[in-house]
């Protein structure tokens, strides 16, 4: 029997075909680069007002915590008492960094209820740094290397103006808020670049807030200068030996906590030039003994670590 | 254009077979809405927010099987089928696809 | 801090340049190979009008997985962030949905089928790797297809 005519090859052929099908349809036609840029542009400026948003509500509620809580709060973990040898010399920089912290306070027209803890530690970095509840930590390095009394009153007028302004509570109220944003927001994009791509953005945006704080204290140190000393000379001072012990490894200030050591120096100068102070200004000196009292303490090794938390701010 | 999962239409004939058009669609919602989700993964109930995604996906997926449909003088797709599938975090694919036919 | 942004923007550049490149050469090459095997008509339908008895039916298949690139990974969890339509993963699944129905008919071909009726796709995104810092899809097709019996004609 003959099959009928449908089912012969011809006619399959004839009733399907397959057209081609253009171009397109599935996929869009933007240019990715374009695209791209767009997204990266767009992320970029919504984690930074996040973070802007944020960093005014964390200041919003740190303005309501009243500074005795912090120094409540503070007192277990700031107590150097116990870990430090008691010589003589340590109570002569004690009394002397304290006395100096006092003329500041008052140079400052801190509040009442807002005192001030010098601390002196006998470790070698360079460095100094605020913290809750009015403490202040110098470390015998940056002591060593300072040339003048005028670049002490310098750090000193620094951090005690971090202390005047809230910076230490204000950096860890920040520090929790956008930490905890940052984390929720990057661990729902499950993506490991991501997560790392967003918690940079976030952490640079942080950054630029941080040297607004140190612009703040600079500017606000130097006033405190001028009212003790009646000029700022010397305060360069303290910024070149920053200078020479960072050489070389300082990054560029879009990726760091402070300015330029740079432009804070020539900020300095420029200020220095603007004021009347005449050649005649001269720079005090450090005590006498000043350097045989850091001298003799030299016998314990370093055991501090680097490790900072955003409630410590450094020069 | 008639879209249908059936085979035959009853009281129309099929003159020509097209071949296979298809139409995908990838989205995703903004991660506001993710961390919405994941809250919501801790009581249960309707995700509305990912509802609205994939049914838009689906539509955009059927518009553009429909596109290629016309673009070869189609007048039907016939035996229409859906697929999703979950491709990156938070981004889902809807893909249709179906034969395209001319009707009588 | 600059070497892991150096290493990310090489990653991106590079991932961008390979990536093109390798997607323009595949659809030239999906392109050249549907005009060579536009003689097999690929249908989703599920009866075929024929009788059994001049044609045999087999399955054919094919499947691939493609890996998007660094570039376009990035740009799609941006995209997750923002939302929207996903563009990064358009013209990968594009790709490998026409990739595997080629496969599908090369199969079917290489059994001397005419036709391929009752097409289905799976889709599966593989994700491996730490935090799935490797994406790829799998798109399988496969259908049925009508094989015409020797000395029927």
């Amino acid at each position: 029997m003959a099959l009928p005519s449908f089912l012969s090859k011809e006619l399959i052929k004839l009733e399907y075909s397959n057209p081609e099908i253009p171009e397109g349809i599935n996929t869009s036609k933007e240019h990715p680069l374009k695209e791209f840029l767009l997204l990266v542009a767009g992320v970029l400026s919504s984690i930074a007002i996040l973070i802007l948003l944020l960093v005014l509500l964390s200041d919003f509620i740190v303005g309501y915590i009243p500074f005795s809580w912090e120094k409540k709060l503070s007192a277990p973990f700031t107590s150097t008492e116990k870990s430090i040898k008691h010589t003589d010399n340590t109570t002569l920089i004690n009394n002397y960094l304290q006395k100096m912290a006092a003329r500041i306070t008052v140079a400052q027209n801190l509040p009442e209820d807002m005192t001030i803890k010098i601390h002196y530690l006998d470790r070698p970095s360079v460095n100094a740094f605020a913290t809750l509840g009015g403490n202040v930590f110098f470390f015998r390095g940056l002591l060593e290397k300072l040339p003048n009394e005028n670049a002490l009153a310098m750090v000193m007028a620094h951090e005690i103006a971090h202390i005047k302004f809230r910076h230490p509570i204000q950096s860890l109220g920040r520090g929790v808020l956008a930490g905890l944003a940052l984390s929720i927001v990057s661990s729902s994009a499950g993506d490991a670049i991501m997560e790392n791509f967003i918690s940079e953005a976030g952490i640079l945006t942080i950054l630029k807030f941080n040297r607004d704080m140190e612009r703040d204290s600079d500017k606000a140190a130097l006033g405190s200068l001028v009212s003790i000393y009646g000029h700022i000379k010397g305060a360069d001072d303290l910024f070149l030996v920053l200078q020479q012990e960072n050489k070389n490894s300082e990054p560029y200030e879009f990726f760091s906590t402070h300015p330029l050591t740079e432009n804070r120096i020539s900020n300095i100068r420029n200020q220095s030039r603007q004021s009347a102070a005449s050649e005649t200004t001269s720079i005090t000196p450090l005590p006498n003994d000043f350097k045989r009292w850091l001298q003799s303490e030299k016998s314990e090794p370093d055991s501090g670590s680097d490790e900072t938390d955003p409630a410590e701010i450094n020069i | 254009m008639m879209i249908t999962n059936i085979e035959i239409v009853p009281g129309k004939q099929i003159t020509k077979h097209l071949g296979l058009v298809q139409g995908s669609s990838v989205r995703a919602k903004h991660v506001g809405r993710d961390i919405m989700a994941s809250l919501k993964n801790i009581f249960g109930g309707e995700l509305k927010g990912y509802t609205e995604l994939l049914q838009e996906s689906r539509e955009e997926a059927v518009s553009r099987m429909v596109s290629q449909a016309e673009a070869i003088g189609a007048n039907a797709v016939l035996n229409v089928r859906f697929s999703t599938s979950s491709i990156a975090a938070g981004a889902a694919e809807l893909f249709a696809y179906g034969t395209a036919v001319v009707l009588d | 801090m600059y070497l892991e942004l150096i290493i990310f923007l090489t990653l991106l550049a590079f991932g961008y340049g390979f990536g093109r490149y390798a997607e323009k050469k595949h659809y030239r090459s999906i392109i050249a190979r549907e005009k060579e095997l536009n003689n097999i008509p690929a249908i989703a339908t599920k009866h075929a009008p024929v009788s059994g008895q001049q044609h045999d039916s087999n399955l054919v298949m094919g499947s691939v997985v493609i890996s998007i690139d660094y570039f376009k990974r990035f740009a799609a969890s941006l995209r997750t962030l923002i939302g929207g339509r996903v563009t990064s993963y358009e013209t990968l699944l594009d790709r490998a949905r026409r990739e595997a129905i080629l496969r599908m008919k090369e199969d079917a071909l290489s059994q001397g089928g005419d036709i391929i009726f009752n097409i289905k796709f799976e889709t599966s995104s593989i994700f491996k790797g730490k935090k799935n810092t490797v994406g790829s899809v799998e798109v399988l097709a496969y259908g049925t297809a009508l094989i015409l019996k020797q000395g029927a004609h």
